[in-house]
This record gives structure tokens, sequence and C-alpha cells, in this order.
């Protein structure tokens, strides 16, 4: 047998990770499937064994936004859609078919490790030193105060309510609160740095030693199992740098207004392993900073950015250190830290291969290329010159202010999608998209359309219902039926998508396009069966298109004649004794189960001859509930007995 | 009232050009009302009235040559509203970094005095020294100067002038532009103690407020108005208007600080601060040798802490936003966004590099470099950290020796008396004698000829350094501390010195009090 390295042995037992590519990482990257159960063992509580040197991966000269490319790179600034044209455009180009996501997560003998750090902006009125006021699509340089251009003279003043959504980050982040923090400036000479300096939190972070849980539902590669939690190294609150717009000719415009708005820096330790799993951090990350009013706006819209560190090691490499890792800056899409953490691993392991040597150095990616590319070496690197600002005091914050902060935090992502399965019986997959469409707008437009509903049946005279059936069909237009009228939308009109940009949904839950009332009211009429589902979905079409005014949905129903007229009772009868001629080899079903020879009521035959009927009967008469249960009593009664006497 | 910009000409003191900005007429005082010069690195908005030409706040450096602030330093507000009527802005070392204000792009200051019917020019001191000169010539009654290592008891000593710098934190930084933010005081240079200490702790009349008790909020290192009080509770002297008799000193202890009887102390100011001494004691105060071990590093402490401060500060002047670029246009400015890959930013840094050669002159360009290395990764450890620990020595010397406790601490310091130098003698079983206020030169040597300066700075540029040794130690610890003028006698006949006083932290009022007490002894030796 064999003998197995002992580093390898200890990564197994430690970690979960399995080296050799044989037949057993074929089972374990069965989708769902944990690695470490599919050997069979128990399964080890392996995160919190994990050995705590991979915390040094991350060392302090991990330094974040470089100069240069921070905000101000053109990439960065374009409009993310403009992104994703140059994205198509791109892979046609190249010729290069889209790889499945799921083929390429592990390179057989090869780990690959990464850390992430991630920049956001924080929801707060003033900027973090200084009295102006945070913009908000502002005329350029509107907002700035004699500090924010670093005027000679003017001097730091730390706004404490900043800290505020900086804490309640922090917290949803499981990060342990300092007690004291401090601030030190970060030097490098930048235009849109009018200091020469970034004051940040090098030395003495306000946040530290926090971790996030991402389950399969939130997408992380299948290699990772059901759950994987990742270590937040620390949290740490710094000025953001100013705009800097490229015009024409050689010439750049500044923008002072976004200079000094606080932003968070979240660093997490380098204990990611798989491409998709990345992306699902950055993902769940930018979920909890909404859910707890945190953050201004997502990745996508720049409000969150992030960059990568990227390691390959060899998995039987005896000295089990880390290989030389490689940062890769400014990612703007979820997409682009999965393809990027791709592209830079296979580069460093073909780089290995044919003995090369990994530099340490920064690298840019761009949205739909095929290899990142290299920025600047070490040798450019520049030596930040961490200096504890002489004239910020410490930032104090106070066990009762972190007390309530924890208190009145609202619900987190993972809490709510709970919820979200376990009270209204939705699937994983149908509650994180709920949650995260129209950015995080959507589940807000949910409950909206969830309490109309249940006001009018209220009005009714109804009681709420006890069971989920009205919240779960509330969830499935919200999710599907409206998702209809968007996708056909941007498909027939693609000349002009940015005329009809979705549902233009509020952040508050509210679509100026769909209200939700009046999808409540039309759901109100499903739900108690006084409209057919065909017509509920013509009619939402029709508010959709403008023709249905808020409040006017049952009017609509009544000059348009669509009420649901029910066939009555003989007549469904009737329709059932059509539908059933010829049917005799399925009628013979029902009597082989009527008999016991068969364990399973025929469901499925019973909803084919119900089809029959919908498509036979009158139109928009018959129901699919009433069909099925004329159906099944003329079954039973009728022509069972029949058949029993026949044979 | 109009006002010229420009350089003085033709004034009183010929060679020297202390005045950056001047204004024609001399102003026709009211009561209460007296002239103010401010130094040049003290934003300010325009003379007197909003019709004026604005003001330039030039730091004495090309930089900043025509940069005129959008807002006053509170400071100068402060004064304004105490009757002052500011006469002009006043000519330093670029930035405030030098000994001498010779490093200016204004061209040096200097006194002016004759010596066997030959007119020399002495140095003014540095930084403060356009303030100072601008003092003891009789054009300002009061001048506003910097204090970051002495830069305004080391000019003060060198013209014959009072010089105080306060404790940390008691005057508003806002509108001065930083030197080292963490040593950087505004302070107050007069002909005698008691305007000084009549704008500090409030006039006679009771009307107007001391300027110890004003909290700015525009300055976060501003000690708030609880601190404030706080510590003037544990004072002597905050309260009611400063006495008209001298302060008895009967009873009073003064330390004399072994470690700064150093062998570059010339011997007539060793001889004349001993003749202060004794007749200190002849008045009724206790004199007695006390040791501040750590002052043979505060020195080196200090150049590694300012200029590192400095050049963190001075990162901001890059030809960017204000200032002069120093670069005409050119093809290779064309050339930095077309250029090849990792070409972009060696051309970026020869714009900033050009910009900043150009700008700076070679004292601040010095210090730049210092504190560049001091801070950078590989250096920090050995340097900035080690000086901030012998910054913290230092200021654990002076708790000790000073019997008022230092009310930033929440509870006093605790020594071992074995762990005293052997140096220190003890007054009794309970340790060494604790003292009120120090008793120490203010500088080495009297003003030098500022030809023997300027020639000395080429040779050997670090030299100038030495003259901080005895004002260094108290700008570390934010200490308060004044300087008065002292007769001194030597070869070339009677010449001015500093007699510096250095006290426990917030103990100003009663440091101005004894020091106008102090001057009229030493002056009484005239």
């Amino acid at each position: 047998m064999p003998r197995i390295p002992t580093v390898e042995l200890s990564r197994y037992l430690l970690t979960g990770h399995i080296a050799s590519p044989g037949c057993l990482r074929a089972r374990a990257a069965l989708p769902g499937k944990n690695t470490r159960v599919a050997l069979g063992g128990a399964p080890l509580p392996s995160r919190q064994l994990q050995p705590r040197q991979h915390a040094c991966h991350l060392t302090t000269e991990t330094s974040p936004a470089n100069p240069s490319t921070t905000t101000s790179s053109p990439a960065a600034a374009a409009p993310f859609r403009k992104q994703l044209k140059e994205q198509a455009k791109a892979l046609k180009k190249s010729g290069h078919k889209k790889k499945k996501s799921s083929d390429n997560q592990t390179v057989p003998g090869w780990e690959l490790t990464v850390g992430i750090e991630i920049h956001a902006q924080l929801n707060t009125a003033h900027k973090l030193f200084s009295p102006a006021t945070t913009p908000f699509n502002d005329p350029p340089n509107t907002h700035v105060a004699p500090f924010d251009l670093a005027l000679p003279g003017s001097q730091p003043l730390f706004q404490p309510a900043t800290l505020i959504p900086a804490v309640r980050a922090a917290l949803a982040l499981n990060c342990s609160i300092q007690p004291v923090s401090r601030f030190d400036r970060k030097h490098y000479f930048h235009w849109d740095q009018p200091s020469g300096y970034q004051i940040t939190q090098f030395y003495e972070p306000f946040a530290k030693d926090g971790f996030i849980t991402l389950y399969a539902r939130d997408g992380i590669a299948a290699e990772d199992g059901e759950e994987i939690k990742v270590g937040i190294k620390q949290v740490q609150m710094e000025q953001d740098t100013a705009k800097t717009t490229a015009q024409p000719g050689d010439v750049q415009w500044l923008d002072f207004n976004r200079v000094g708005v606080p932003l968070i820096e979240i660093i997490t330790l380098p204990e990611i392993h798989h491409p998709a799993t990345a992306a699902a951090l950055v993902r769940k990350v930018q979920m909890v900073l909404a859910s707890v009013d945190a953050c201004v706006s997502g990745l996508e819209e720049g409000g969150l950015r992030a960059d990568v560190n990227v390691s390959v090691r060899r998995m039987d490499d005896p000295s089990g250190k880390l290989g030389t890792r490689t940062e890769i800056k400014n990612l703007s899409s979820f997409k682009a830290v999965e393809d990027a953490i791709i592209a830079e691993r296979d580069r460093q392991i073909k780089l290995l291969e044919e003995g090369g040597e990994v530099k340490g150095e920064t690298r840019g990616w761009s949205l739909g290329s095929t290899e990142t590319r290299r920025l600047r070496g070490k040798e450019g690197e520049v030596d930040y010159r961490y200096m504890p600002d002489p004239d910020l005091g410490p930032v104090v914050i106070g066990e009762d202010l972190v007390a309530r902060l924890r208190e009145t935090m609202g619900v987190l992502p993972d809490q709510e999608a709970d919820q979200l399965m376990e009270r209204y019986n939705l699937s994983a997959k149908d509650a994180l998209s709920l949650m995260s469409l129209d950015g995080g707008a959507r589940i807000q437009y949910f409950y909206n359309v969830l309490d109309s509903l249940e006001e009018r049946l209220v009005a009714d005279g109804q009681a709420v219902p006890e069971g989920a059936e009205h919240a779960t069909l509330a969830a499935n237009w919200c999710l599907h039926e409206l998702g209809k009228l968007t996708d056909s939308a941007s498909s027939s009109t693609s000349s002009d998508t940015d005329v009809l940009e979705g549902l233009a949904m509020t952040p508050l839950g509210e679509s100026p396009l769909v209200p939700s009332s009046s999808l409540a009211a039309i759901l109100h009429h499903l739900y108690s069966r006084t409209i057919t589902a065909k017509v509920a979905k013509d009619l939402l079409w029709a508010v959709y298109r403008g023709e249905i005014p808020e409040g006017g949905t049952t009017s609509y129903i009544d000059t348009h004649g669509l009420w649901f007229k029910e066939l009555p009772e003989e007549e469904y009868a009737k329709l059932v004794d059509e539908v059933i001629q010829g049917e005799e080899k399925i009628l013979g079903e029902f009597l082989r189960w009527k008999q016991g020879k068969m364990k399973a009521y025929p469901q499925g035959k019973l909803m084919f001859l119900v089809g029959k009927m919908m498509r036979g009967g009158p139109e928009g008469r018959v129901e699919a509930a009433g069909a099925e249960r004329v159906l099944r009593r003329r079954i039973e009664e009728v022509y069972l007995p029949e058949l029993e006497k026949g044979e | 009232m109009s006002a010229r910009i420009g350089r003085l000409r033709g004034l009183c003191l010929r060679h020297s050009s202390w005045f950056v900005v001047q204004q024609h007429d001399q102003p026709a005082l009211e009561q209460r009302q007296f002239r103010l010069a401010v130094k040049d690195n003290i934003a300010t908005v325009s003379p007197n009235s909003e019709e004026e030409t604005p003001l330039t706040t030039t730091c004495g450096s090309n930089f900043l040559a025509n940069y005129r602030s959008p807002f006053e330093a509170t400071i100068v507000t402060q004064l304004r509203s105490r009757g002052a009527l500011l006469v002009g802005k006043t000519n330093l070392d670029e930035f405030g970094m030098g000994s001498h204000s010779v490093h200016t792009a204004f061209g040096p200051v200097a006194q002016e005095g004759e010596h066997e019917q030959q007119a020399v020019k002495h140095s003014a001191g540095g930084s403060s020294g356009g303030s100072a000169v601008a003092v003891a010539t009789g054009e300002a009654d009061l001048a506003l100067g910097t204090d970051t290592g002495g830069s305004v008891r080391l000019p003060a000593a060198y013209t014959g002038v009072v010089g105080f710098k306060p404790s940390y934190g008691m005057l508003s930084r806002y509108g001065v532009v930083p030197y080292a933010n963490s040593l950087d005081t505004v302070g107050l240079l007069a002909k005698e103690v008691r305007p000084i200490a009549e704008l500090i702790l409030g006039g006679a009349d009771k009307v107007t407020r001391g300027l110890w008790a004003e909290h700015d909020p525009l300055d976060p290192t501003s000690l708030s108005h609880g601190a404030r009080r706080r510590c003037a509770s544990q004072r002597d002297c905050y309260t009611g208007p400063l006495p008209k008799d001298p302060y008895p000193l009967k009873n009073l202890k003064f330390g004399l600080p072994l470690e700064y009887n150093i062998t570059e102390l010339s011997p007539s100011i060793r001889h004349s601060w001993s003749a202060a001494a004794a007749k200190l004691q002849s008045l009724g105060a206790r004199l007695v040798p006390v040791s501040l071990p750590s002052t043979r590093h505060a020195l080196s402490a200090y150049y590694v802490i300012a200029p590192a401060e400095a050049s963190s500060n001075l990162a901001k002047y890059d030809g960017i936003r204000y200032g002069t670029r120093f670069t005409p246009p050119t093809e290779s400015d064309a050339a930095v966004s077309k250029g090849p890959e990792g070409q972009e930013e060696e051309e970026e840094g020869i714009l900033y590099a050009r910009a900043r050669t150009a700008g700076f002159g070679d004292e601040v360009k010095r210090r730049i470099l210092l504190g560049a290395y001091t801070l950078s990764s590989a250096a920090m450890d050995n340097y900035f950290l080690k000086a901030q620990k012998v910054r913290r020595l230092v200021r654990r010397d002076f708790n000790r020796v000073f019997a008022l406790p230092n009310p930033l601490l929440d509870k006093p310091e605790r020594f071992e008396l074995s762990e005293l130098p052997e140096t220190v003698g003890l007054e009794d079983k309970w340790g060494p004698t604790e003292v009120d206020f120090l008793l120490c030169p203010t500088a080495p040597t009297t003003a030098p000829r500022l030809d023997e300066v300027l020639s000395e700075e080429e040779k050997d540029p670090v030299s100038a350094y030495m003259n901080d040794v005895f004002t260094v130690p108290a700008s570390l610890a934010g200490l308060p501390a004044i300087s008065v003028p002292m007769r001194v006698e030597d070869k070339e006949g009677a010449g001015m010195a500093g007699l510096q006083l250095i006290g426990q932290y917030w103990d100003d009022a009663r440091l101005l009090a004894v020091a106008e007490t102090v001057a009229g002894v030493v002056r009484e030796e005239l």
C-alpha cells in the first residue's frame, strides 16, 4: 500500500482536502456531496480545526487599493451593461465557448488558495473626516470641504455617525468590535488623492476575527459541500478617492465629490479553495451589507469593489507552504471574480508546470478576457510608509453602542432565506433569487404584495389563511410571472432595452409599472378562484402595458367579462363523459389501483384527463380543481363500477 | 487703508525680509488695539477688512508663493476679536523647518548690529525668525509664531524678546500649516511677558476671555471644554486677572537639569544661567539639581518624529492642485497616457518629482527624505517606533521631576527608587526633590553671525540641529515653556540670550506669572 505523505494526510484530516484525483474525487464531485462524507468517514468539524498558520497569508503587506487602478480605471468606470456587451463581443471574437463553471473548480494535483478584499461604500450622510455631505449623482465638485481638498491648515474632523453602518456591517460579519481603534496614513502619490495619503486603519482596525458562512444555496462550489465557513481577518474604515474621468486629448477630469467618502474594507482569510465559492462569498457579503443597510449599492453598480489574492500549490508539496500569490485588482462583477481566479490559477499552474516561477505582482482583469494582465511587479510596489495619523485620536466604541446596534440590526439574509423556505414553502433557489433580485428590492415587493393580498382577504371576511398557500402563490408570481414580463420585454425590444429597463423597482419594493396592489388584486381573485390562472396572467400583462390603472383591476375584469363562471356540476359531468371516450386503457389503470394491484393512485393519468377537459371545455369556464374533482368522482362512482361489472 | 503685497523694502531693517506682506500705513491704534505680525505659515484671509486684497500664506515656500487661503486660522480670528490689527506676515524657514530662518524662498532673515564700527548680521533664530525680528524692532506689539521643536523660543532668545510656547492642545492649530502635527503649537512673541499673559489668561478688564478657555471644534487636537476646566481646576492662577505685583518666588522650587550642562554650552551662557539661579535663590526660591536622563536621546527622537510627520504632511504639495507645477508642457507629457505598459508610472513619477524638486528648498527636501526613510517598512521599527519610545521616556522624566501630576494621565505615574539613575539626589526617604519649574538656557549659544551660519549650513547642514537641544524635550512632552531675555557678557561684549522656564502640563498660567517675575529679575542684571 502506498504511503501517504504526512502533509497530505494532515491536510485531509484537518481541512478535508483530498489530493488524489482518482475515483474518490469523481464521487466527491457529485453535487451536494461533501468530500468528507463521501469518503465514508464521520463528518469532521474541520473548519474549527483549521491551523491558524493560514492567517499569515494575508499579512499586513496585503495592501488594498493600488493608486493607479483603485477606482479610476476606465474599465471600472464604464457602466456594467457596457462591460457586458464588451464581454460578449470579446467572446465572439475569440471564438471561445463559455465553459460551464462546474467543470473547472479544481485542477487535479493542485490546490488553489484565495483571499479576498472587498471595499464597500458606507451608507452615511457625511464624509469620514469632514462635515461635507456625501454626494448622490450630484454635479461634480459640489460636496467638498477644505479638508477634502487637503487645503494647507485644514484638519480632519471624524464624523462619529459613520460608525453606525460600519459597526452594523462588522456585526453582520460576526466580527468582534474593538473598543479602541486608530487611523493611519497610507502614503502614495496620485492625483485622485489630494493629501498624498489615504487615511485608513492599518495597525488597529475597528473590527477583527469574523466569519461568514456560505451554504450550497449561496452557489458555492460543489466540492465545498453543504456549507463552508470563511474567516474574516479584519474590517477597517478608510477614505475613498476622487473620481477621474478621462477626456479626449490626454485630459483627466477630477471630481472631488467622492474624496473622503467613508469605505469599509473587508479582508478575508485565505481560506477559499474554489473559484465559485469566491464569487459566492462576494455575492453574500453584498447581500449581508445590504440587509443591514450598511452600504449604498452593489458590486455591479460600483458601490462595492473586490480584489482577490490568488496562489496555487502542489497537493504533494511536502512543505505545505502556500505558493507565491498575485493580486488581481478591481473586479467589478461576481462572474469576473470567478473567471479571473480561474484564469489566474491556470496561468500560475501552467507557469509552475513549465518550471517557471510565480512572481508576486499586481494584475488586472477585464471582463470577457481569458487571461489576467500584469499591472506592476514587486519592483514597482509602493512602500506605503504607514504612520499613525497625528491629528486623529483613537476611536473608542462603547459596548452600549455595539449592543444597541446588535439589537436593532434586522433580519440577516440567512435568517430570511430560512424563513422564506420554512414559512412560505419556497425552494432554496427561489428564496435566494427573491432576496437578490433588483438589488434586494424584489423581496420587499413580495412583502408588499403579500400584505396587500392578506388585507384583501381579510376585507372579504376571511381570516388570514393559516397555511402558506397564498404566500407561496404570491412568491411564485413575484418571481416567475414578473420575470417573464421583463424577459420577453428585453428580448422583444432588444434594440432599445435602455428605454424599458425591467420593472423600475424602487428600493422600497414598489414598481410603477406593476404596482404591488395591482398584483395583489389579481392574486386575490386567483386565490379566491374567481378568475382562472390564464386570465390572471393576461391581466398581469395588461397591467404591465399600462392598460389597467392602479386600483382598476376589478372593474377591468367586469368590463371585459373575465370572471370565472364555472361550469355547473352536470356540464362538468358531460365534459367528463366526452373526454373519457376512447380512454379505456387509462380507466384500466384506475381499476388496477382500485383492486390493489397498483400501490399509487394514478394521479398522472388523472391530470392528463383534466388537461383534456380544460382544452375541450368552453373557454374560461373550466378550472383545473373543479374539473379534477368531478372527474375523480365520476370515475369512481360511474366508470369503475361499470368496468367491474364488465369483468 | 490700502495694502501692498510684496516684500518689504527700505524699512528700518534693511537687510531682513521678515515681512512677506506689509501694509503702507501704520494703523492708528485705538484703545486696547495692538499691532500683530503673523508668521506666514498661519492662514490669513485679508489684512483687516474684507475689501482689502487677500493675503497670501506662503510658508516661505516657492510652492505656495501665490497661495491664498479661503479661510482664516482660528488663532488669528481670536486675536482680532481682542483688538489685533494685522500689520504683516513674517518670513520663516520654509514650512517651519530650520533654526536660523535662512531656508526660505524669500531670502534669509537677519538682525543687524554693529561690531567695532562694522555692520554685522546675526541670525534671528528660526523658524519664527521674522516674527521675532518684527517684535524686537518694534514693528509689531505681538507676533504669532509656531513652535515645533523650539521655533518660537530660539528666535526669542537670539533677538532678546519673550517667546512663549503653550501646552499642546491649548491654542487651536486650525489654519496653521502643519510641519509635525503632534509637536506643532502656536506660540506668542512680545517684548514683555505681560501682553502674552493677558491674552492667554484674560485681561484685567475681565471682559475678554483668556485664550486658555477656548476650545476650537475645528481642531481635533484642541482640548475640549471639559478637559480644559478639569486641567485648570488642578492649577493655580487661572482664576482672576493676572496680579499686578510680581509672583512671589518664596517657596518655589526650580530644577536645574544636570543633563543640560553640555560641553557645547557656551561659557558665557553657563555663567549667566548660574548667576540667574543664584539671584532667584537670594529672593527665596529653592534651586535644586534634577536629572532628566532621557534628554540626550530627545534630540535624535525629535529629528526622527518631526521629519516623519513632515514627509507625510508635505506629500500634498505635488503641483497638481495648488502651487506651481514647474513643468512646461512638453512632448514627454503627451506621452504619458500613450506610453507602453509600465512606462506610465515612470512618466508620472517625473511629473511629481519635477514639481517637488523645483518647489521645495534643500532643508525641506532633506527632512522629507529623512522622514520617508524612517517610515519605510524596512526602517520603521528601528527609527520611528524607537523614537516614539524615547518620547514616552522624555515625558516620564518630566512627570517624575515635577511636583504637580500630569493631568492627562488617568493616575499618577509611579517611580521605583531603585530604578532611578544614580545622578539623582534624594530629598528624603520618599525620593528626590520635586520641582515647580525647570530653569535652563534656551539655546547653547548666543545668536551666531549670519555668514557663519550660511557657511556652516553648506559644510554640515545637520550641525544647526544642535541649537534645538534645550527646546526639543518640552516639545516632545507637550509642556508649556517660555524664553525670557537674559543678558550675557562675552569677549565680543554684551549680548542677549534666552533663559527658559518649563512647567508641568497646563501649568501655563503660573508659568507666565512666574516668568514675568523672573524676567524682571534677570533684566535687573542688565
